[in-house]
């Protein structure tokens, strides 16, 4: 009986080395015939994931519900911020900036974390991240869950058609974040820092994201934010406006506020005068619009060139990684 | 490795040397039962697809090396100081194997042995491709199944059903060729209930029954153990030499290592005797198997002289250690020949020293029992015979006594 199929071919020779055209032909191929152990690794991975808990799989329910408490109590009650539907402002972005930590922050240990399965088997390891990427987006949809429940039944107002786009939009990020994890994955095996200097650089991430404020506030945080960031940039002499070019424009914070934008809608600001006679601020939301397509395909470009370089440098580094393991 | 070799080795060999001749017995037991009861592997539908003696197996030159500057410790700071200052960079290469050429053809089964660290383990991994090697090339013309350790690269957290699965799949094997095959993998482990419970319940013999079906069960072109044979009890170690046998009837190649002498001498076709990285020697079981003891022989009489060295103070400690980690203790004891020559004259001239004091005390005694006879007494002798303190004084002390009584 002819048993194996899915493998590649019987013949196998230490002689083929491949350049960087076959490397992307052949990790496309050892992805493709692989499906199936991918749907099986994910399958475990995700099963695995609150198997020692006494909720289980109800955490993953629960886990953006408190995230969102805990944020909105801090904001609304000590921060005294004014942000109308706080909460859904708050979970439309912050439910996708956890999936793209935690499939970045698991990214570190994707092959260092199967040691033993790469001493034991030879199989192509580039299905590690990406299984990794796959079960991150099923705890993605979890959360997602959570968010359109709360955004169909809490926030009547907010609710349009322009929901439709999210999958869009988690596709783009998806294959952004993919090329990442190749890189992240194979250079960690090398260097284990890799790891520590991530979970820092996430932390910072998520602050100068606009995941508890918003660029989109005309007259608020985003103008705020841009006259300060210039002052800086005057005192160091940098060209004005670079530093809030840099925030404003990382693929991180136009996707999440683009989530926001077909969700929760956009923040703008009206001048109101009050019986007193006095002229101040005051934040309201006009209800959601379609994205910025271009935008998204422009991330959608860059997604495929890192991935074409996570490929590269993997595929280059795979070899050694049962030497170094 | 010269630590595994110089620190657990007397016991070990003792414990070996027992578990080799109880498995003997059962190994020759196996074999008549195998020869009785073995059925045609074409009734199990395992049909001899390729005619004996193709090459399955080909290693021409085959080196692996591994960069000392890039293990699992290395820092970013080391990196950086490694930039800086040239004299640290190379930290040098360790070659694991070196200049192997290896012909394995279907039908054959190759048995690997030598001592820790020779690398047997790495030369097999090199075969399966999970190693790339460093020199040289490897061509695999079949489809590989491998056992290299006994935790098989098990998933803890799975039931024992679905790590058959995803070995399976991880494999590379057909979904619809796994559900056919899978009972047959169950009930050869023969695990009772376990099956469904979580691994990280599994003891290790069970790990082991597990891994050793599936690796067998998916009827591959070629096979490779690493040291994984002799576990389970012996109900199991009879059954999986029964399968090892079918395999090899249906043509297969099998390439296995182990310490245990008995399945080189009785399943393999062809041995190879490995050392320090390269093939010392490639032919009949029986005569390798020989080879192999002779050698360790060998060794454990270095190892005795390295120790007497040591002991009298002739070498350092840390060149003994430096000799065993770079594989020339050989040369080492062929350098300090002086020394243990040295030794041997200094106890031959301790001995002859004893000898002529022995000589003197007896003539002595026999003096004084002359004068004894005479005088009636012989008291403050005592303590002048216990203080020579060598073999002779018992007997001396025991015949003043009697002297004395008298």
């Amino acid at each position: 009986m002819a048993v194996i199929n899915e493998a590649p071919a019987a013949f196998r020779s230490s002689n083929d080395r491949p350049g960087p055209v076959g490397l992307i032909r052949s990790a496309f191929t050892d992805v493709w015939s692989r499906r199936r152990l991918i749907g099986y690794m994910v399958h475990a991975d995700v099963k695995k994931r609150g198997v020692d808990t006494v909720l289980g799989n109800v955490w993953w329910v629960l886990d953006p519900l408190i995230t969102m408490l805990i944020y909105v109590l801090v904001m609304t009650v000590i921060f005294q911020r004014s942000t109308p539907d706080f909460p859904l402002f708050l979970l439309s972005a912050m439910v996708p900036f956890k999936w793209f930590t935690a499939t970045v922050g698991s990214s570190t240990s994707a092959v260092t974390g199967k040691e033993g399965l790469i001493k034991q088997i030879l199989f192509p390891k580039l299905i590690l991240p990406v299984t990794l990427s796959l079960s991150q987006v099923v705890s993605f949809l979890f959360g997602l869950l959570v968010l359109v429940f709360v955004w169909f039944f809490a926030y009547h107002d907010h609710v349009t058609i322009n929901i439709i786009w999210v999958p869009l939009i988690a596709f783009v990020q998806f294959f952004f974040v993919l090329g990442f994890t190749f890189i992240l994955s194979s250079v960690t095996v090398f260097y284990r820092d890799v790891g520590i200097v991530i979970g820092h650089f996430m932390r910072l991430l998520f602050w100068v994201s606009p995941i508890l404020w918003s660029f989109m506030e005309v007259a608020g945080r985003g103008k705020r934010l841009q006259t300060g960031l210039a002052g800086i940039e005057e005192s160091f002499g940098l060209p004005s406006g670079l530093l809030f070019g840099i925030l404003s424009y990382n693929p991180i914070s136009i996707l999440v506020e683009t989530y926001r934008k077909v969700i929760y809608g956009h923040l703008d600001s009206i001048v109101v005068i009050d019986e007193a006679g006095n002229v101040k601020d005051e934040l309201i939301w006009t209800s959601a619009t379609p994205p910025d397509f271009q935008m998204l395909a422009v991330i959608f470009a860059s997604g495929l060139v890192f991935i074409v370089i996570g490929v590269l440098i993997f595929k280059r580094l795979e070899p050694a990684f049962a030497k170094v393991l | 490795m010269a630590d595994e070799q110089m620190r657990p080795g007397t016991i070990e060999e003792h414990v070996d040397s027992r578990k080799d001749d109880r498995l003997d017995a059962d190994a020759l037991a196996a074999i008549e039962e195998a020869e009785l009861e073995a059925p045609d592997p074409a009734e199990f539908g395992l049909q001899v697809e390729v005619p004996k003696g193709d090459l399955a197996i080909r290693a021409q030159n085959l080196g692996v090396r591994y960069n000392l500057n890039f293990t699992k410790k290395t820092k970013l700071r080391t990196t950086f100081a490694t930039l800086l200052d040239p004299r640290r960079r190379n930290k040098g290469h360790f070659w694991a194997l070196r200049n192997v050429d290896l012909e394995v053809r279907r039908g054959e089964a190759v048995g690997i042995i030598g001592p820790n660290g020779s690398g047997k383990s790495t030369i097999l991994l090199a075969l399966a491709g999970i190693l790339q090697p460093s020199e040289g090339v490897v061509e695999v013309n079949g489809h590989v199944s491998t056992l290299l350790s006994l935790n098989a690269g098990f998933d803890q957290e799975l039931t024992g059903r679905e790590n058959i699965a995803l070995a399976g799949a991880l494999m590379g094997i057909d979904h619809d060729v796994m559900e056919e095959i899978t009972p047959g993998i169950v009930s050869f482990a023969n695990i009772g209930a376990f099956i469904n419970a979580p691994m990280k319940t599994y003891s290790s013999g069970m790990r082991a029954r597990v891994g050793f079906s599936i690796a067998t069960a998916v009827d591959p072109d070629i096979l490779l153990l690493d040291e994984v044979l002799g576990t389970g009890d012996n109900k199991f170690k009879k059954k999986s030499k029964e399968r090892i046998a079918n395999v090899l009837k249906s043509a297969k190649a099998v390439v296995m290592v182990t310490h245990d002498m008995s399945w080189i001498t009785s399943f393999c076709t062809r041995a190879i005797l490995l050392d320090k990285g390269r093939i010392v020697a490639d032919g009949d079981p029986a005569d390798i198997v020989e080879m192999h003891g002779a050698d360790a022989e060998l060794r454990k009489t270095q190892k005795r002289q390295a120790k007497r060295l040591m002991r009298h103070g002739k070498v350092a400690p840390t060149d003994v250690n430096k000799a065993l980690k770079s594989g020339t203790l050989g040369a080492f004891i062929e350098g300090n020949e002086d020394a243990l020559q040295e030794i041997d004259d200094e106890k031959a001239e301790r001995r002859a020293v004893l000898e002529e004091k022995r000589a003197r005390r007896q003539a002595r005694l026999a003096e004084e029992a002359a004068d004894g006879a005479e005088a009636g007494t012989s008291g403050e002798d005592t303590s002048s015979a216990s203080t020579t303190g060598d073999g002779g004084a018992d007997g001396a002390d025991e015949s003043e006594r009697t002297q004395t009584v008298a």
